[in-house]
């Protein structure tokens, strides 16, 4: 079973304003999160000594830690750029700190991400406008298949065929989120939405309408990580990794496995298993919702539904604010911003610490996090703790 | 040539053009490992499942069943495929065993049904026939 050192923590949680960030390139966004993070938990610039980030999607560039680290003006003794996808790449770049800080290589390290995806697409793009290639090109476009909407569409028919549910378990996601993205004020969507907005709104891929989809944002987000021996010196509230695990089963739609082999179940059993807890010990889901559909799975995946079940464990409040496992309460990147995930992260951190305001679930002290990168093609479960 | 198809096409690799030849020839290939006899889908210079590189094409049935579909609503490769809309994308699974993404052909606006019987159907677009699947 995959194992975590308890030894290193996140002790600092930052994030930019989302939306638009017009004048500002990637690698001003990520400097601006760093010192957000830095600022939060008390951590001089000049002290970070590791950083991990990922590069930008919309305008691809290549060896961007060094870019990164020369704008802070660091002499870090340990970087690195992540790109496994989703979620997952978070929990990745955590990863990677906590070995380089274990082992020696560092002692305070920046995990980052961010970058202009909205304002920096070409003129006249709608939605995510991809410059980089996602693999699987030669076998996709001849179908008229191209970027991610497609994909995530494929498997929701599946999902609904085989579990007899509806759009209307779809839009619940959808709903949830967007009500729980009203108690955070840098969140991109600021209206409230009922069911009969979600049903009108424009089809884009069957079964998937706009309001399955994700923000297209400009953001960033960051997590600074030291050994808890530091943290408690310098008198931060440490937020710990119980456990963390992956599975890459394929890349592109067409090498899916079936529903119920997808990577997620085993990545959360595996995640669940090595902290010896299980879906009912957490108080607060923070769920990679690239599409509804994603949740839907998950939630099955995780085992906080029966298979297929998911609709009905919305709909009866669990997943909301004041119910028994509140899902994404920054609004997830349905409703707040796509960064990636990194704001699933450091939302958990919030939640975790207490420090989540309006949205805070009162005593929260356990989180789990799943990320999913591609069409499913990589997943992670996260488990953490305060 | 059926004029009223798009498709965006991405250069044949070494491993793959003897796919795209057999399209030409209206024969759907598909590599078979000589050590393990998995059949699979898309070429590849090693077998995905035991790593043996003899491998031999063979032409598959082109028969298979619906796994699963999208009709696309938004012209995602461009505004020329605004002529395309509504378009349907398909999962099949193929007879031989391998899944395949390709585009289900029938009039504007019919898509399948999950489980449905599908075959191949071979389109010129351009220089290319393309292994689209239909109603069998």
């Amino acid at each position: 079973m995959p194992k975590v050192s308890p030894d290193v923590v996140i002790v600092g949680a930052g994030e930019t304003r989302v939306g638009k960030l017009p004048g500002l390139e990637s690698v001003q966004i990520q400097a601006w999160a760093v010192q957000e993070a830095a600022a939060d938990c008390g951590v001089r610039i000049p002290e970070i000594d590791g950083l991990i980030n990922l590069d930008p999607y919309a305008i691809p560039n290549s060896m961007f830690s060094s870019t990164l680290v020369e704008y802070l003006g660091l002499r870090p003794s340990f970087i690195s750029t992540v790109d496994v996808g989703g979620t997952v790449t978070a929990m990745t770049m955590l990863q990677q700190a906590v070995w380089a800080i274990e082992s020696g290589h560092c002692e305070i390290a920046v995990c980052v991400y961010g970058e202009n995806t909205l304002t920096g697409r070409p003129e006249g793009a709608r939605g995510l406008a991809l410059r980089n290639l996602l693999g699987g090109e030669e076998w996709e476009e001849p179908f008229g298949l191209h970027g991610m909407v497609v994909p995530y569409a494929l498997l929701a028919q599946r999902y609904l065929h085989e579990h007899g549910a509806s759009e209307k378990d779809l839009a619940e996601v959808a709903l949830i989120t967007r009500r729980h993205a009203l108690l955070n004020d840098n969140a991109q969507m600021r209206k409230s939405m009922s069911m009969d907005d979600y049903l009108s709104s424009r089809m884009i891929a069957t079964p998937l309408r706009l309001f399955d989809c994700s923000q297209v944002s400009d953001g960033g987000g960051a997590l600074i990580l030291m050994s808890r021996e530091r943290a408690l010196a310098r008198d931060l509230k440490p937020v710990s990794i119980r456990s963390l695990s992956m599975r890459s089963t394929h890349n592109s739609v067409a090498q899916t496995p079936d529903l119920a082999d997808l990577g997620m179940r085993a990545a959360g059993r595996d995640a669940f298993e090595s902290a010896s807890l299980g879906p009912q010990d957490m108080q607060v889901a923070l769920l990679h919702d690239a599409f509804t559909i994603s949740v839907l799975i998950t939630l099955d995946a995780l085992d906080f539904s029966a298979p297929g079940a998911a609709g009905n464990y919305l709909r009866a409040g669990h997943a909301s604010l004041g119910g028994r496992c509140p899902l994404n309460p920054h609004g997830g990147l349905l409703s707040q911003a796509h960064i990636g995930g990194m704001l699933h992260v450091t939302e958990a951190v919030h939640q975790l610490r207490g420090t989540a305001g309006r949205r805070q679930v009162p005593g929260a002290r356990r989180a789990v996090v799943s990320g999913n990168g591609g069409v499913f093609s990589v997943c992670g479960v996260m488990v953490m703790e305060a | 040539m059926n004029n009223d198809l798009l498709a965006e096409f991405v250069p044949p690799t070494l491993d793959s053009r003897p796919f795209w030849e057999g399209c030409n020839r209206q024969e759907l290939l598909l590599q078979h490992c000589q050590a393990c006899h998995h059949a699979f889908y898309y070429a590849r210079r090693l077998c995905p499942a035991c790593g043996d590189t003899r491998l031999a094409w063979r032409a598959a049935g082109g028969q298979g069943c619906v796994y699963s579909y999208s009709q696309v609503q938004v012209p995602f490769q461009g505004p020329a495929w605004q002529s395309q809309l509504p378009y349907c994308v398909v999962l099949i699974d193929l007879e031989e065993g391998p899944r395949m993404l390709s585009r289900w052909l029938a009039p504007r606006g019919e898509v399948p049904r999950i489980g449905q019987r599908a075959q191949v159907v071979f389109e010129q677009v351009g220089q290319q026939k393309l292994p689209f699947f239909g109603a069998s």
